[in-house]
């Protein structure tokens, strides 16, 4: 009686593939579902400091009057400096920090990225903490040029008159570095590489150091003009990591709360805090973090555990100037000063949709994980299929059952039926992954001039490589073996797929999430289908979502070309350490790859005859 | 002629001290504790320190008091204001000034430690002034302050002692006679679980919050960057600087606890006073606080109590044999321990010759009692003087 239930299963099928079929497109659903529901007030939570020690605004600030002044000497001084090279740049920032009385360094380094050499000059300045132990350092930065290549006029000044102004304290526990890397990019990289002896040969070791590095604010306040209108607060790391939320809680704390100053995420300028705006501000730090690229001098210390947030200025019609800017720094670094070793208490994963209001990763994590178990449905329901089986075994089997004749009927059933042949699909889809590194390894070593027509010379070959190994296959396999090959390997590559990107979704949620989304056709795609049109539909449509037309809707959404794409991933890749290409072409192309081949091979089938025993 | 003077005064001298004997204390001792880490609890800190001011204002000195700081905000990088600690934004009083002795500093606040110095199972090569070397005609005043949670306290961030720890320690204080009387205090969130389960008698206990209260800071320096006093300690401090304005202050611990205004405090302070015999509008705060003079003549004083039964019936007391025998040899002590048990909470006043009367005893009476006095004395002399002729 026990074994009645699966004895029936397994001979209506189509009952099971069915309820797989729900299954997957409901975890689907209702993935995407709980995403756009996290907005909502009963899915978020507001902000909260949670680490006791930091008490934001809790200090008078007395950074202004008189120090003013010393603020816009220091940006004629920068503004004359202004196109010289980084190394005349360096030395007379080290004067001015030698004349304040502060030890110097100085740090060279180049980097090789898509043909292209990045050089520069950092140049800092170690503040012992008066009766610290120098056990603990903090970091105040400011980029020669921000990330939009601009020249930081107002944020070195700041820096400068602040290392001046911040010596006259007695009150720091944690030595405090003045870091003015010579650009947005490479400089910080360099310079935090080899504060921790992990830099590359082009990059000079760091003569002055301090202790390990608890916090890092970077100031960009470009431009010649003073005022600015409200705070933008950058938080995304490398590789989508992010700083503990208590940092960036602190600077909204006290920008808005002490010195009333707007505070500003993701460069959603006019925030209402509605669900549309909360939804935006979410995303567009999912698409952030999933491409795993620096946002600002900071993303580069986060890799360390190094807690860091990029404070730049936004607008120009507002009445903040330099006064407010010093203000709310001096009383971050006070709050960052009362740390206790680590931030440790508050979030690490997590999205903000608002300066005050977030999810943690307990509540949105599922989103993506739901996306993934689809896929993983799906892959069971490959291999539930009777067509993932051998059809000469059964016939096979058959025979041997007439032969034997008797009542041994249902012990074939409980047995399972005819064998999968495992090996070809496995090769396929092994051999289809190790493929990936091809890519991989051409668009990081390719020169950034030759990039546009190497990547469509590789969109070429990706629309027909698929028909090409559907081809390829059909013409060696015995027919019979064909079709239980081409749904086992799609099933492998989803396996594959859906648990990568569930182990992925605990790293790099925005990624995961965005790959289970282009991924969804793969679900769905019907393999096999009988009619060559709905084959060929099917095939466009995957066409569509391959990792190409994400580079393109990527491009597109920043307005750049492609190729300014691929060679920031190269560039990333080199200099960063960016996981995003790797994920990309050695797990999310092959798997397309292996997706398009099974559809691809209705049509080659159809056309060269072979598999018209279904 | 000499002789019956002599022994006048002797025997005017033994009245009085028989009579204070066992309802008052001849030492005033502190144990001051502060149980917090780390430079954002300065407020523990400062709560501490000013409560150190005010006993040794009251004239208790730095012997008899136990300070325990568990960490040092005076000296942190931190201060704005280096080697000071200040309780008030106003910063007019530097409580860590030059005249601070801190008997345990930093890592050696722990539980065991203070439970060590409670109960006195110490090492023997610990310093008297790690010590608390109070006997059994001590008033102790205990004040704590920190991070408390349901009948916890937290020690150092890495420790807690419970309520339960406390009332044991303090059964074990009042078995090993180390104590006449206690103030307990405590300032934390959930302050009045911590007292809770107390169970040994002559302890007034006062916290300042009830369970599931938080107990707040008062207010914070913009300077210092940290608040610097909590809000009960800082209306317990108001009370005792604006009113006890020293050690022979009449202010009793009805008026003290009478000032607290749950509004202000914003918790609802404690008071717990089952296990106390006397009337809190009759305990001077400075029983406690400040420090009293009381002596007690040592030695078998005692043994005269055949006279003093006689002086007492004579002065018109009507005292049986049997009370008098159990209030001289300490009977309490010699019950059973269900006995004890029973007695705890209604603990047993004194009922010899003794017990000042104040307002319930008839002037009659008290005229008599004082006519005896001095006949006795007369037949004392006249006795006395006989002798010496013979």
């Amino acid at each position: 009686m026990a074994l009645r239930v699966p004895v029936n299963l397994r001979k209506n099928l189509s009952v099971v593939l069915y309820a797989f079929q729900g299954l997957s497109i409901l975890a689907v659903i209702v993935g995407l579902a709980s995403l756009l529901l996290l907005p909502l007030d009963e899915y978020s939570r507001r902000t909260y400091i949670s680490e006791n020690a930091l008490l934001p605004g809790q200090v008078h600030a007395y950074f202004g009057g008189s120090e003013q002044n010393i603020v816009r000497a220091f940006r004629r001084e920068v503004d004359l400096l202004g196109n010289s090279t980084s190394d005349v740049v360096a030395e007379r920032m080290a004067e001015i920090f030698r004349s304040a009385g502060l030890k110097v360094g100085k740090q060279r380094y180049s980097y090789k990225a898509a043909g292209g050499e990045y050089t520069g000059e950092n140049v800092y300045a170690v503040l012992h903490a008066p009766r610290g132990d120098a056990t603990e350092a903090i970091v105040l930065c400011a980029p020669w040029r921000n990330i939009d290549h601009l020249l930081n006029e107002g944020g070195v000044a700041l820096t400068l008159a602040l290392s001046r102004y911040f010596k006259r304290w007695s009150l720091w526990s944690k030595d405090i570095i003045f870091l003015i890397s010579s650009d947005a990019r490479a400089g910080p990289q360099a310079w935090v590489d080899a504060y921790h002896d992990l830099h590359g040969e082009n990059i000079q070791s760091l003569s002055v150091k301090s202790g390990a590095i608890q916090g890092v604010v970077v100031v960009d306040y470009p431009g010649a003009y003073h005022r600015f209108e409200s705070l933008h607060i950058i938080y995304d790391g490398i590789n989508g990591q992010l700083p503990n939320l208590d940092l960036i809680n602190t600077a909204v704390q006290i920008s808005r709360d002490q010195m009333g100053l707007r505070t500003d995420l993701q460069e959603m300028w006019n925030h209402d805090d509605g669900y549309r705006h909360r939804l935006r501000t979410m995303l567009r730090g999912m698409v952030n973090q999933a491409l795993g690229h620096s946002t600002g001098p900071h993303s580069s210390f986060i890799p360390y555990h190094i807690d860091a947030i990029t404070l730049a200025t936004h607008g120009d019609g507002g009445w903040h100037d330099e006064g407010s800017l010093g203000r709310t720094v001096e009383s971050v670094f006070r709050s960052l000063n009362n740390l206790l070793e680590h931030f440790h208490q508050s979030f690490f994963f997590y999205l903000l949709m608002a300066p005050k209001r977030f999810v943690s990763i307990g509540t949105y994590l599922p989103s993506a994980m739901l996306l993934a178990v689809g896929l993983t449905l799906t892959a069971i329901r490959l291999w539930v299929d009777p067509r993932s089986r051998s059809g000469e075994v059964e016939k096979e089997e058959k025979r041997e059952k007439e032969r034997e004749g008797g009542n041994q009927g249902e012990v074939v059933a409980v047995d399972g039926g005819p064998k999968r042949e495992l090996f070809l699909p496995m090769s396929i889809v092994i051999g289809v992954h190790f493929c990936g590194v091809i890519p991989f390894a051409v668009f990081n070593s390719v020169d950034h001039k030759s990039m546009s027509s190497v990547f469509y010379i590789s969109i070429a070959t990706s629309v027909i490589l698929p028909t090409l190994i559907s081809i390829l296959i059909t013409l060696t396999a015995s027919p019979h073996r064909l079709l239980p090959a081409f749904h086992l390997s799609r099933c492998f590559s989803l396996l594959f797929l859906g648990m990568f990107l569930s182990t992925l979704a605990t790293l790099n949620f925005s990624l995961s999430f965005l790959i289970g989304l282009f991924s969804l056709p793969l679900t769905f795609a019907r393999t096999t289908p009988k009619s060559v049109p709905s084959a060929l539909v099917n095939s466009i449509l995957l066409q569509a979502t391959s990792p190409f037309a994400a580079l393109f809707a990527v491009a597109g959404y920043w307005g750049l070309g492609v190729e300014d794409i691929l060679k920031e991933a190269s560039f990333g890749w080199w200099v960063w350490g960016m996981w995003t290409p790797v994920v990309v072409w050695c797990v999310w192309w092959p798997a397309w790859v292996v997706g398009r081949v099974s559809v691809d091979s209705s049509f080659v089938m159809a056309a060269m005859g072979k598999g018209g025993d279904l | 002629m000499k002789l019956p003077t002599l022994g006048s005064l002797a025997l005017l001298s033994l009245l009085p001290s028989a009579c204070l004997a066992q309802s008052q204390h001849t030492s005033n001792w502190a144990v001051l504790v502060s149980t917090s880490r780390f430079w954002f609890n300065y407020r523990h800190l400062a709560n501490v320190l000013s409560m150190y001011r005010t006993v040794k204002r009251l004239g208790i000195p730095d012997s008899q008091i136990i300070l325990m700081l568990s960490d040092d905000v005076a000296c942190n990088p931190r201060n704005t204001f280096p080697g000071t600690v200040y309780n008030n934004a106003d910063r007019a009083i530097d409580l860590y000034g030059d005249n601070i002795e801190v008997d345990y500093r930093g890592y050696e606040v722990t539980v065991e430690n203070f439970i060590r110095l409670l109960t006195d199972r110490v090492p023997p090569d610990t310093p008297r002034s790690k010590r608390l070397l109070t006997d059994d005609r001590s008033n102790i005043f205990i004040y704590m302050t920190g991070h408390g949670g349901n009948e916890f306290l937290k020690f150092q961030d890495a420790e807690e002692i419970s309520a339960f720890d406390i009332a044991d320690a303090f059964q074990q204080m009042f078995e090993k006679k180390r104590y006449n009387e206690m103030l307990f205090m405590i300032d934390t969130c959930q302050a009045n679980t911590m007292y809770s389960k107390f169970y040994s008698p002559n302890i007034l206990a006062t916290g300042s919050s009830e369970l599931d209260q938080s107990s707040y800071s008062h207010h914070a320096d913009n300077d210092v960057g940290v608040a610097v006093i909590d809000r009960y300690t800082y209306f317990n401090l108001e009370y005792l600087e604006t009113h006890v304005k020293n050690a022979s202050s009449k202010h009793t611990l009805a008026d003290l606890f009478s000032s607290y205004d749950p509004v202000k405090i914003a918790s609802t302070p404690g008071i717990r006073t089952d296990l106390f015999r006397r009337d809190l509008s009759e305990v001077l705060i400075t029983d406690f606080l400040g420090n009293v003079q009381n002596v007690e003549v040592d030695g078998d004083g005692m043994i005269l109590d055949e006279d003093l039964l006689a002086l007492a019936r004579a002065a018109g007391y009507n005292i049986t044999e049997q009370e008098w025998k159990d209030a001289m040899t300490g009977g309490y002590h010699e019950k059973t321990q269900e006995e004890r048990d029973t007695v705890v909470g209604e603990q047993r006043t004194w009922e010899g010759p003794a017990r000042v009367h104040k307002d319930r005893e008839s002037d009659f009476w008290r005229n008599v009692m004082s006519a005896g006095a001095v006949g006795v004395c007369f037949v004392g002399y006249w006795v006395f003087s006989m002798v010496d002729k013979v």
